[in-house]
């Protein structure tokens, strides 16, 4: 995946403070779509904030054997019908231990999901920080700045989890070290999205002035540009989520991601692929919850993303190419920005909806 | 059983998996089923076998090869001065000669062995096998570069300890005579009755010094067998063998060696294999494998189909699945904690994660349940099928824990289903009725290996698993209970570091004998009065189940290695 | 712009820098990993002699600065090596020897590259026609139920990892239906239309995961164009939408399609691990994971290489072909 991914926008010039907040949650209500989606991921989060009361409801719970639901001689396959879905257990037991289908779901999604999202939270925090920091240090600071990101961007993931997750102590929980690890390695392409979108910012009229009316960085950084790093950094992210979800089950099925009896949405789906013909509820519980949270996630991504820049494709005379070759070459000068600012802004005005 | 072919061969170390590393040992049948489900069941001479397996060969030389018997694909090219009688079940258990007439004739009390090779003999570019190259093959096994076979050479020749192997060390081992072409004189430093079931082993085979070409003699190993290494890709992922028109019949009463040809493709996914097989198509209608099982999804399906049903083969390797506990380590320095956890144990639930009732057997003995081993059944802590929650409570009372107690059980991340983190959470499960509270402690694989097998780092509680590198009760039962056998600076196996007078002596004595049927009877004896002590919890001993291709013809299976033998099979 | 030769030079130099990052990078984490390198190599059952005869052997009691100094040594003047009855030559640029196998990482690399730039190459073929004719589809039926069932279709092969993909593909097609034959790689150089057979799935299930960001950033992108002022003109003028959405939007969606498909290159060519372990295909992935598996860090060290080498290549000739595709981008 990459950073292209994002096809980004120029900045909500004037969006900030209060006013700014509440126009953006207004817009994103009037999607219908996003509403939905929004409201998806509330539930999968609620859900897996209250998986043990669900679970104490249910009366089960994610570790329990259930030897009796299984059967033995032909490799453990659940007895009942519909891989043993009951009243007692609501989506059926596991092959080979007979544990609860539901209850495993449910706590699995606190793992994936807590996993995947301070992953991102992480990645994004680290890209952010390097990112603007490299545009607006300039010279040096981003040649090193810059390396240093190509770095990561090229190690190999999975070959440095592999290792890493060998090195720290076992007693050190491990969806916390799934999760650094995840976020400390793969955190390159959002910073040369941030770097190269904060170099085309960086050319922009308005922060231009604010430099020249003797702004610090920081502010500048805080009043001016991540107002218009949102857009491209939020859709990014929820891109990101659903692929940190997979990064887990990956890891898992090399054998290196949550400890076991925790479950993970990763771990069932590993340990169900080979059970998808005779227990085939198995594979798909896992399967349909992650599928439900990335449609979920990617329809509320751009619906954020409209949300905060509802006149994006006008405003910047997008299609130039201008931004997108900023964002996916990194290596587009200002130069290049500043000259098509004039033609952007014409366009911005000509065009409102 | 799913495992990405992430664990290498070599990599499996504390499995003592001698059993993957040879792609060798796997099963021998109690009820082998698997007959070929053609009408016309003889088999005849001709065709391609192709073999699908997960780890590819990447040690094809003798030297560098644990295996158990010689191996399966192997002992194809490598004929060894004995070797595994290649017949089904029991029968299969016993060592015969292969290059040598007999099995070697002992004297001095089995310190010395003598082979005579059979006449006749040549390899695959048509000149002579001589005793020469057979001793050259054991020394250079003896290189630093060529390292990896099993330590017992090295233990018992003469002299041996020291020798770094004839690249370094020109003189060669003393220990070894060979006083006319024919003959072979090995000396001991101690009485061994077993020493022709490690003249089974690879290290065995002759290797002409004037073709040694040291680490790459892998990538074509001079064959003494009926096929020769036509084509070795990727590091022994892809093995092309074809017949080796020297070798005949008439001296080589062991290998049928039927079809023409055998196309060996590995680094598949086992999941895959077993599709194939089950499907059956094209080339893979006569093909095999060495060593991938069926997963308990897969036996889900199979058993419920008939013709898949009749080409499963069913085999019983000498291995075992056990608890190991180090007793220098509170609080399993008490037997009563150790008994309580043997009283605790639910097999049931820890057989379904190993896949269930049909790839696993409940152990309550060390020894697997063979008779070659001396099996001799019994269970002293009797857990029944799930657990005896209430004997354990009242052990742990006597032994002062009456409101039960934490121990950490450690165990490797790996998915080997053998000391895997499926398995210790079936523990964990189960320990839990009898108020132990059991915390997980899962190491990666070589992290695992080099912490349960240092004395320095050796947990108090951990899962472990031991095979056999030849059938019978000695090299089970020697490294994991001979207190002389206990490393200190290396990789120690006698985890519960235990060094007994007695069962040290009863060792000693049980290795003097060359009459193998009383030696059995001894080794049982020995392993209940070792099981009396606790050291270990046995859970259980896997059964193999694999499929093989519909055109398949003259499936044999021995107890020795427990999977189908290759010399054996037919195509036509 | 200071010219294509300045871009040259200066990457030239960034990468070599890059890559020499890398290494050290690898060698300190490896260095650290647990695993008795010497006990691996030597076998389970060795004696704590025989152990140190093969640390001895692999040089592994040597400091990390002098194996590295080593390995920076071979890279530029090659090195000797014995295979105990010969010595034999590994000539620059030497990447060392396996320590399990003994062979030259180099040659190891070379045999396994065709693997993996044959999966690659045909999965992008799928993913760019499945991922950009998704895209275009789902703009030109914007709004309508093509586009809502194509948009999900897609994101459920985002969503999906590539093991359980393959898996249920493989038991389908070649199992149960058994439209194909299990896949298992043959030479192109053999017979290209056996290895194109044999590849398919493969590269189905590679480019099912793929291909949801194709069809995101192709859509994101011709949406954008669409908006731009010379469509509306076309329109003005009565311009057909077919002609609209498949001539002048498409157009407008091919540089950043480009740039996404070089970085998704490169990192496919070592990233493919999972595809290359569940089809059996003798790839770089594959070989990567088993040599870490196995604490073998020449070779470890050396795949890194020349993964992250082809992930900085892939990236710079986006930066090139962005700029061909749009020359207001200048390259530095």
């Amino acid at each position: 995946m990459s950073e292209a991914l994002v096809a980004t926008q120029a900045p909500e010039a004037s969006a900030s403070g209060a006013s700014g907040a509440r126009r953006f949650w207004r817009r994103l209500r009037t999607q219908r779509a996003a509403t939905v989606a929004a409201g998806i991921v509330a539930l999968l989060v609620l859900v897996a904030l209250a998986a043990p009361l669900l679970t104490t409801l249910e009366g089960q719970d994610p570790t329990t054997y259930h030897p009796s639901l299984i059967d033995s001689a032909r490799g453990g396959v659940p007895t009942g019908s519909l891989g043993g879905i009951s009243g007692r257990h609501w989506l059926g037991v596991e092959p080979q231990t007979g544990r609860d289908l539901f209850a495993r779901l449910v706590y699995g999604a606190r793992v994936s999901l807590g996993v995947a999202f301070s992953a991102t939270v992480l990645q994004v925090v680290i890209g952010l920080v390097v990112g603007v920091a490299a545009a607006l240090g300039g010279g040096w600071i981003d040649q090193v700045l810059s390396r240093i990101t190509d770095i990561f961007v090229a190690l190999p993931l999975m070959i440095m989890s592999l290792a890493l997750l060998a090195i720290v102590p076992q007693s050190f929980p491990r969806p916390v070290l799934v999760t650094l690890v995840i976020g400390l390695i793969s955190w390159g392409n959002i910073a040369k999205i941030v770097r190269a979108q904060t170099l085309t910012l960086k050319g922009l009229d308005y922060v231009a002035a604010a430099r020249l009316s003797g702004w610090g960085a920081w502010r500048i950084a805080r009043r001016e540009l991540l107002p218009g790093l949102a857009a491209p950094v939020i859709t990014y992210a929820s891109i990101l989520i659903p692929v940190n979800i997979s990064v887990e089950a990956a890891l898992s099925f090399l054998g290196i991601g949550v400890k076991p009896p925790t479950p993970s949405w990763g771990q069932m789906l590993t340990a169900a692929d080979v059970w998808y013909q005779a227990a085939p509820q198995y594979l798909l519980l896992p399967a349909g919850a992650l599928f439900v949270t990335v449609l979920a996630l990617t329809v509320l991504g751009d619906g954020v993303r409209t949300a905060l820049d509802p006149r994006a494709a006008s405003r910047l005379g997008v299609g130039t190419g201008r931004t997108r070759a900023a964002v996916t070459t990194s290596t587009a000068t200002s130069t290049a920005t500043s000259t098509s600012t004039a033609t952007a802004t014409a366009a911005a005005k000509e065009e409102s909806e | 059983m799913r495992h990405p072919s992430v664990n290498s061969a070599r990599a499996a170390y504390v499995s003592l998996a001698l059993v993957v590393a040879a792609g060798a040992a796997a099963c021998g049948p109690k009820d082998n089923d698997a007959n070929g489900s053609s009408g016309d069941s003889t088999p005849h001479k001709g065709g391609t076998l192709t073999v699908l397996n997960s780890d590819p060969q990447t040690d094809f030389d003798p030297a560098r090869l644990y295996t158990s018997g010689g191996g399966n694909v192997p002992s194809l090219v490598f004929r060894t001065l004995t070797t595994r009688n290649r017949a089904d079940g029991a029968a299969g258990t016993k060592v015969v000669p292969d290059l040598a007439t007999d099995t070697g004739r002992a004297s001095k009390n089995a310190t010395v062995w003598t082979y005579t090779l059979k006449t006749g003999l040549k390899y695959e570019d048509g000149t002579p096998i001589t005793s020469a190259d057979i001793k050259y093959g054991i020394e250079r096994s003896f290189a630093p570069e060529l390292s990896g076979g099993a330590p017992y050479l090295r233990d018992w020749l003469v002299g041996a300890a020291d020798y770094q192997g004839p690249y370094k060390d020109k003189k060669g081992l003393s220990a070894i005579e060979t006083p006319d072409d024919r003959t072979i004189v090995f000396h001991l430093n101690k009485p061994e009755g077993e020493f022709p079931f490690l003249a089974t082993q690879t290290q065995f085979t002759p290797v002409p010094q004037a073709k040694d070409t040291g680490t790459k003699y892998e990538e074509h190993p001079v064959s003494s067998g009926p096929y020769k290494v036509v084509k070795n890709e990727n590091d022994g992922e892809h093995l092309v063998l074809e017949r080796n028109k020297y070798w005949s019949a008439s001296v080589d009463d062991q290998r049928k060696a039927y079809p023409d040809k055998i196309d060996v493709q590995s680094g598949l996914d086992s999941s895959v294999i077993n599709q194939r097989l089950s499907a059956s198509q094209g080339t893979d209608a006569a093909a095999v494998t060495t060593d991938t099982n069926l997963g308990p999804a897969e036996l889900a399906k199979v058993t419920g189909d008939k013709e898949l049903a009749a080409r499963v083969g069913t085999g019983h390797f000498g291995y075992t699945n056990y608890i190991a506990f180090n007793p220098k380590v509170k609080p399993f320095d008490n037997p009563k904690v150790r008994q309580a956890i043997s009283y605790a144990v639910d097999r049931s639930s820890v057989i379904n994660a190993a896949g269930g009732s049909a790839l696993a057997e409940a152990a309550t003995t060390f020894l697997p349940d063979q008779k070659s081993f001396g099996y001799t059944p019994y269970d002293l802590f009797p857990a029944g099928a799930t657990g005896n929650a209430a004997k354990a409570k009242e052990l742990l009372k006597e032994a002062g824990y009456p409101n039960g107690l934490t121990v950490t059980l450690t165990h490797d991340n790996a998915q080997n289903f053998k000391t895997s983190p499926e398995i210790a959470t079936a523990i964990q499960d189960a320990l839990k009725k009898a108020g132990i509270t059991v915390k997980l402690q899962g190491l990666e694989d070589n992290n695992y290996s080099d912490t349960v097998h240092s004395v320095k780092t050796e947990p108090g509680f951990f899962l472990a698993a031991w095979g056999a590198d030849w059938p019978s009760g000695g090299p089970f039962l020697a490294p994991i209970f001979d207190g002389r056998q206990i490393v200190k600076d290396g990789a120690n196996f006698n985890a519960s570091q235990l060094n007994d007078a007695s069962v040290n002596s009863e060792i000693d004595a049980i290795n003097k004998l060359t009459d193998l049927d009383a030696a059995a009877k001894r080794w049982g004896a020995l392993d209940r009065k070792i099981g009396a002590q606790a050291l270990t919890v046995p859970l259980f001993h896997p059964v193999y189940k694999r499929l093989v291709g519909k055109d398949i013809k003259n499936v044999v299976i021995s107890d020795w290695t427990g999977v189908l033998d290759i010399s054996q099979v037919a195509v036509k | 712009m200071n010219g294509f030769g300045g871009f040259l030079m200066r990457r030239t130099i960034g990468t070599l820098a890059t890559l020499l990052a890398i290494s050290v990078i690898v060698y300190v984490v490896f260095y650290v990993t647990p695993g008795n390198v010497a006990q691996i190599t030597c076998g389970p059952r060795c004696s704590p002699e025989q152990v140190h005869q093969v640390a001895q052997q692999l040089h592994l009691d040597d400091p990390l600065y002098v194996r590295y100094w080593h390995f920076l040594q071979g890279l530029v003047a090659g090195q000797d090596y014995s295979t105990g009855t010969s010595v034999e030559h590994c000539s620059a640029p030497c990447l060392g020897l396996s320590y399990q196998t003994d062979q030259q990482v180099l040659s190891i690399i070379l045999t396994r590259l065709p693997v993996s730039l044959s999966l690659v190459f045909g999965a992008m073929v799928l993913w760019l026609v499945l991922g950009v004719g998704t895209g275009v589809l789902s703009v030109w039926r914007r709004g309508r139920l093509t586009e809502r069932v194509l948009t999900g279709l897609t994101l459920a092969g985002w969503a999906t990892p590539v093991f359980v993909i393959g898996l249920v593909l493989m038991i389908v097609v070649c199992g149960e239906l058994q439209l194909l034959p299990f896949p298992q790689y043959v030479k192109f150089t053999d017979d290209p239309e056996q290895w194109a057979w044999n590849l398919l799935l493969p590269w189905l299930s590679l480019a099912l995961i793929e291909s949801a960001s194709f069809a995101r950033m192709t859509r994101a992108s011709m949406l954008e164009t669409l908006a731009e002022d010379h469509i509306r003109t076309f329109r003005a003028y009565g311009v057909g939408e077919r002609s609209i959405v498949g001539r002048h939007a498409l157009r407008g969606a091919l540089a950043p399609v480009i740039a996404l498909n070089a970085n998704n290159f490169g990192s496919a060519v070592g990233g493919a691990v999972l595809t290359e372990t569940l089809f059996g295909l003798p790839g770089l992935g594959q070989e990567l994971v088993h040599a870490v598996s196995v604490v073998d860090l020449p070779v470890v060290v050396g795949m890194v290489l020349v993964i992250g080498f082809f992930v900085v290549l892939a990236n710079a000739v986006a930066d090139v072909l962005y700029a061909v595709a749009d020359r207001r981008v200048v390259l530095t």
